[in-house]
Formats: structure tokens, C-alpha cells, sequence
């Protein structure tokens, strides 16, 4: 096997900037689906049945299928169907984030739930109304516990942005593919790709550990 | 609204349960693949020394760190040159999905065994077990049963993530679902079909072992 | 025979010892748990081991069947020296040592039966037939028959333990360790497994006991060794230890447990236990 690695080297730029849009999907994709897990635990811990089904359906929903196929569902059934022209890089936006909610919003729910019963109690003894107890005592707390969950679904979105390249989103997997069919460098493009995603991943995976040992709950 | 049709799926039907059917094979040998390697990482960092701990959470990040889709190209494209002979989609698909989910095994399968209470291992070796069949016999039985919850939802991961090798065009159900939607134009209900068939697949493993889960949880409480 | 209280290990006992251990040390990083312990265990004794929590006790146990490795000293076991650090020699000391915790540490995931069978099947080879037979007369022996096919989770800790011990004695061992066997039992149920420790004890059986039980050490142990911040600070037979004993650390141990120098236990208390020991 002989390897040419210049075709790495020539299109660090290309590379670079489809790091960059991984990075940025990201972001912003985990900036709105924080709010979004927020609503959505809200509304399934709701008094209103209606309010809780319809959003522990949504949950269970883009929970049990995959993130891959919602991408494509929304990119090419919205626009036949429903006269909706989404961008491709709404498409990507917009699946990633109903997709991360989800999760996140199992986090709150565990999170808002796992804080003692006593607390809320305590609360309520010292004339606090529920949403009061709610805002000032148990969100907090069930934030700091949330925080290694919420690491860990990063570290997984990070690695889900992969997946609209299928849309022909310019992230790093979509540039990197596009350079390996133009250069014929299959190994050496390929491995790049992996070893650019790994210089990215590894450093949060080990800052995600931390984070876990860090906040450990010690009731 | 348009009209659903859904004489696309029906006619197409075989074609589709053959797709079904393929992701289930898929997903069960990816699982296996991953469990075996999760049991041999798993043990071997929970009891070898330091240095084996180490090199192998190398291998478990960096798993952590690249995504499937990623390993599942390599694998299909990049590694036959490496060892010389070329894979088939199914083989490579397997591989990939398995190696990348065995990182997670590995994880889940680790959390068990140190969960088990220590007393468990001293009371195997007092009765004269090596530290292997005290392993086998006694430490990781335990450890599965705890870990069963854990175990369902790396299955309910294998599954969706089964669609990736859509990728590598592994005939399983989504890429086959593309195939019949190229053909007949009929996108909505087609992928619309595919995720029902998904979550199907998914959402009652998921319940399911929650209820195994509480009737079995006694026998692995030390 | 009941065990005596008078028996002097160095008149009644020719034959080496058991186990010898001689100049033990133990330490875990700074703290050091054993600081030259030396003591002879006979066949057919009854040693107890006593002295505050934390003095240095259950460390010595786990060292003596090769489950800790030793910072100095040695150990000798059926006149062998045993290594704790090579697989091999220590699996061999195990298999003839019985090991009873006070956690029970029975495996959940295997019914009562399979508990006890699973060491000799599995180490001694024994075939699984005869491995139950040997582990249904020993389920009577502790008088659990009924609970053959019951999982641990079901069972009482006292019931717990005493299958614990049946899982000890079915590889036949030739010296019995007991590490505060009823130190996590419910007082209602310590009766019941004191009472199985006392028959191993008129039979035989050699016996290491870590207890806090002061009316079982006194009527059952041959041989008392008092222990203290990981050093021996007295040993000898129970009358020199419980009644007249000459060492004021020994004396202090002993009366914060309540225990003055007198029996506190009435004739009636003592009846029950004779009379089933004959039924037996």
C-alpha cells in the first residue's frame, strides 16, 4: 500500500472549515434543545393528560426511531407533502433538535424527579408555592445533576452531526467524502476524517468523565 | 392534504420485509459481536492491571470520540486495503456496528462488575475458585442481571443505529425503503412505514426489559 | 464432649500445628493493620480472636487463607508455607479452608443447593450427583432441608448464614475461619447459628472464630487471643482471659461489653443449648 499523504495536507482548508460547521451544527443545535428538553419534560409532567401524552408521544417518538431516517423524513417527505421548502440546513437543524429534546427532556424529567421528595416538602413548609419551590430549590439542584447527562448527550450529538452529510450538508464527514471520490486517496482521506473527529471527540470524552466524577451525587 | 397511498408498500411488500428482516440480523449480530468484545474489555479492565486499563480505555474512547458513520466507511472502504481482501456490505456493516457498540458493552459490562459487592469475589476464591471461574460463575452472572436495563437500551441503540449502514448500502430497511421510494415516488408513506416499523422494533424491547427486569432483580442483589 | 474450658493446647495436642503464624505484618499504605503477630492454631481448637473493631482481626483471617498478601512474616498452613501472591499455592490453601463472612455473601443468582454444590463441583470436581448428596446432608445438618430450592433473597440473614457455612464445610475443609459470622444477624436469629458453630465445635472441628460474642467464646473457644490496634496483647484459655486476667487493656475491652469478670448467663439459658447438642 502506498500512501500519499499530501492530499490530506492540500485540503486542510476544506477539512477545516467542515470541522467548523460540525462544531457550529452542534452549538446551535444543543442551544435550542435545552430550552426545547426543557419544554418538553414541563409539558409531560403537566396536570393536563392531553398536554403530557401528546408530548410523551413526541418523546417516545424520536427516541425509538433512527436520527438518520427522521433527517431524510423531514427533508423529503416535508416538502412533497406539506408544500414546506426547508433548507438543507434547516433540515439538518431541525431534526437534530426535535431528535436532542427528546433525550434532553428524559434527562430533566429524571433529573427533576430524582431530587427527594423532602425538598419539595421543605419548600412548601416554609410557605413557598409550588412553582416558587420549583424555580428557587429543585431546579437547581436537578440542574447539577443533569450536568454529566446533558456532557454526554453533547458528546453523542457531536458525533450525530455526521449523519446530514446524508443531506449534503457541508460538515466534516460530507467534505471528507466529497475529497475522497475527487483524489482517489481512499485510505488516506478516510483515515484522516476518522483522526480529525478523534483529535475533536477524545479530549470531550475525557472532559465528560470528569465531569461525571466531579459531580457525582452524594445524597 | 394529499392522498396517502399505500399500495406502494403493499406491492413491494416482500421486497420490504426482506429489508425488515435484514435489520434484525443485522442488529442481533452487531450486538453479539459488540457483547463479546464488551465482555472480554470489560473483564480485562476491571480486573488486569493499570497498563491493560489504560490501552483498552483507549480503544473504548476513541470509540467514544468517532461516529459510527465514520467507522462504518473506514471499515467498508479503508480497511480491506489494509488487510488486503475486500468485504462485503454485511460483513463490513457487522464488524463496524459491532466494534463501535462493543466500546459501549465494554462500559456497561465494567459499571456491572465493579458494582458487584467485593465480599462476592472473596467468598468465590475462599472456596478455592481461580479468579477466572470466580469471573465466570459468580461475579458476572450477577453483573448481567444488574446490567439488563443497561443491556436493552445499547440493543435499542444497535437498532437505530443499524440504519446507518444504509450508507455502505446494506440492504437492510431504510436504504431499502430509498430503493422502493426512488421507484415509485412515493416518499411519505414509505419512510413514514419505515419508522413506524422502527419504532416497533424499538419501544416495546425498551418496556420489555424493564418488566424482565423487575422480576429478575433479586437474583442480582448481593 | 463439650468443648473444655480447662484444655491447655500444649498438654492436649502433640501433632504441629495447623496454621503458624509468625511474625505477621500487614499494611495498607500508611496505616499499618498487623504488627508481628505471631499464634498457633491445633487441630481440633477452637481459637477466638477478640478486641476492639478495627484492631486488626478480619485482616488476619483474609491473610491466613492467602485472600491478602503479607508486608512481612510468614504463614504456615499443614505445615506448608502459603503464598499468597502465586495463584496456584493459594487456591490450593483455600480449597482446604473454610471461609464464613459476616455479609454471608451468598451468590443471589443461584438457589441454596447450587450455592452449596457450586464449590465442589466446580473446584473439586466432584460429580454434580454426589455433590448433592453431600450438600442435602449438610442442609439438615443446619436444619434448612425445606429450603433447598429457595434463593438467598428469600432467606433470613440467620438462615442466610448457616447456609454459609454448609457452603464452607461441603469442600471439607481442614480448618474453619468464621470472620464475625454473627456480627450482621438480628439478635433473635444469632442463637441459631451460634448454635450450629457449637456442634462444629463438638465434633472437632478447628476452628478460628473472629467474634464479638463473649458467652460463645467463653463456653465454646479452647483458645482465646485479644487483640489490639493490630497486635496480640494477650492470649490464653478462657477462665485466664474472661476471669482473671492480668492485662488492663484485656480487662477494659471486656468491660465495655458488659462483661465483669462473672457469668451473666442463668442456669436456664444454659439448658436449652445441652439439650439439643444430645439430640443431635
Amino acid at each position: 500500500m502506498n500512501l500519499d499523504w499530501s492530499v490530506v495536507w492540500d485540503n486542510l482548508p476544506r477539512f477545516w472549515d467542515g470541522a467548523l460547521m460540525t462544531v457550529w451544527l452542534s452549538v446551535v443545535t444543543m442551544a435550542l434543545a435545552i430550552p426545547g428538553g426543557l419544554v418538553l419534560a414541563f409539558m409531560r409532567l403537566s396536570k393536563v393528560r392531553v398536554v403530557a401524552k401528546s408530548a410523551t408521544a413526541f418523546v417516545e417518538f424520536f427516541r425509538a426511531t433512527p436520527l438518520i431516517l427522521q433527517i431524510y423524513w423531514i427533508y423529503y417527505v416535508l416538502p412533497a407533502y406539506f408544500d414546506v421548502q426547508l433548507s438543507q440546513m434547516t433540515t439538518a437543524i431541525v431534526g437534530l433538535v426535535c431528535n436532542i429534546s427528546s433525550f434532553n427532556s428524559e434527562t430533566f424529567r429524571a433529573g427533576i424527579v430524582s431530587i427527594r421528595l423532602g425538598q419539595w416538602n421543605a419548600g412548601r413548609a416554609i410557605g413557598m408555592t409550588d412553582r416558587q419551590v420549583m424555580v428557587r430549590i429543585v431546579l437547581p439542584q436537578a440542574l447539577m445533576r443533569v450536568l454529566p447527562a446533558f456532557a454526554t448527550t453533547w458528546v453523542s450529538l457531536f458525533k450525530d452531526t455526521s449523519l446530514v452529510s446524508i443531506i449534503s450538508v457541508a460538515d466534516l464527514s460530507y467534505v471528507s467524502l466529497k475529497i475522497r471520490t475527487e483524489s482517489f486517496r481512499i485510505f488516506e482521506v478516510l483515515t484522516a476524517m476518522a483522526a480529525i473527529y478523534w483529535m475533536m471527540g477524545y479530549p470531550q470524552a475525557k472532559l465528560v468523565d470528569w465531569l461525571h466524577r466531579r459531580y457525582r451525587v452524594a445524597e | 392534504m394529499p392522498s396517502i397511498v399505500i399500495w406502494p408498500i403493499i406491492g413491494s411488500w416482500q421486497f420490504l420485509l426482506q429489508a425488515v428482516w435484514t435489520t434484525m440480523v443485522l442488529s442481533l449480530l452487531s450486538m453479539t459481536l459488540g457483547f463479546a468484545i464488551g465482555v472480554v474489555v470489560g473483564a480485562l479492565r476491571t480486573y488486569s492491571g493499570r497498563a491493560i486499563d489504560l490501552a483498552l480505555g483507549f480503544y473504548v474512547d476513541s470509540m467514544r470520540a468517532i461516529p459510527l458513520l465514520v467507522v462504518l466507511v473506514w471499515t467498508f472502504f479503508a480497511f480491506p486495503l489494509v488487510i488486503g481482501y475486500s468485504l462485503n456490505v454485511m460483513t463490513a456493516g457487522v464488524i463496524g456496528l459491532g466494534v463501535h457498540l462493543g466500546a459501549y458493552m465494554a462500559e456497561t459490562i465494567r459499571a456491572g462488575l465493579t458494582s458487584v459487592r467485593r465480599g462476592q469475589m472473596w467468598a468465590a476464591l475462599a472456596l478455592g475458585m481461580s479468579r477466572v471461574q470466580a469471573i465466570r460463575t459468580i461475579i458476572l452472572p450477577q453483573a448481567l442481571i444488574r446490567m439488563l436495563p443497561a443491556l436493552g437500551s445499547l440493543f435499542v441503540f444497535a437498532v437505530k443505529d443499524s440504519a446507518i449502514a444504509s450508507v455502505i448500502a446494506v440492504p437492510e430497511l431504510l436504504r431499502q425503503t430509498q430503493v422502493v421510494a426512488g421507484n415509485t415516488f412515493r416518499p411519505f408513506e414509505l419512510y413514514t412505514a419505515a419508522m413506524l416499523v422502527y419504532f416497533l422494533l424499538c419501544f416495546p424491547v425498551a418496556r420489555g426489559v424493564d418488566r424482565i427486569y423487575r422480576r429478575l432483580a433479586h437474583l442480582g442483589s448481593s | 464432649m463439650t468443648a473444655g474450658q480447662t484444655k491447655h493446647r500444649r498438654v492436649s495436642h502433640g501433632s504441629a500445628p495447623i496454621l503458624a503464624l509468625e511474625h505477621i505484618v500487614k499494611r495498607y499504605g500508611a496505616l499499618t493493620a498487623l504488627e508481628d503477630v505471631s499464634l498457633n492454631v491445633n487441630r481440633g481448637e477452637v481459637v477466638c480472636l477478640i478486641g476492639p473493631s478495627g484492631s486488626g482481626k478480619s485482616t488476619l483471617l483474609r491473610c491466613a487463607n492467602a485472600l491478602e498478601t503479607l508486608d512481612g512474616g510468614r504463614i504456615l498452613f499443614e505445615g506448608r508455607e502459603v503464598h499468597a501472591g502465586d495463584p496456584k499455592s493459594a487456591r490450593a490453601v483455600r480449597q482446604r479452608m473454610g471461609m464464613v463472612f459476616q455479609n454471608f455473601e451468598l451468590f443471589p443468582h443461584l438457589t441454596v443447593l447450587r450455592n452449596i454444590t457450586i464449590g465442589p463441583t466446580t473446584v473439586l470436581r466432584l460429580d454434580p450427583a454426589a455433590a448433592e448428596q453431600r450438600a442435602r446432608t449438610l442442609l439438615a445438618k443446619v436444619d434448612l432441608s425445606d429450603k433447598a430450592t429457595a434463593y438467598p433473597a428469600a432467606l433470613s440473614g440467620g438462615q442466610q448464614q448457616r447456609v454459609a457455612i454448609a457452603r464452607a464445610l461441603a469442600m471439607e475443609p481442614a480448618l474453619m475461619l468464621f470472620d464475625e459470622p454473627t456480627s450482621a444477624l438480628d439478635p433473635e436469629t444469632v442463637g441459631e447459628v451460634l448454635t450450629v458453630m457449637k456442634a462444629l465445635a463438638d465434633e472437632g472441628t478447628t476452628m478460628v472464630v473472629v467474634t464479638h460474642e463473649m458467652d460463645f467464646a467463653r463456653r465454646v473457644g479452647d483458645w482465646i487471643v485479644v487483640f489490639d490496634k493490630g497486635r496480640i496483647i494477650e492470649e490464653g484459655p478462657p477462665k485466664q482471659i474472661f476471669e482473671t486476667t492480668t492485662v488492663a487493656r484485656t480487662r477494659e475491652f471486656l468491660s465495655h461489653l458488659g462483661w465483669h469478670g462473672e457469668s451473666t448467663l442463668e442456669a436456664a439459658d444454659v439448658a436449652p443449648l445441652d439439650k439439643e447438642d444430645i439430640a443431635r
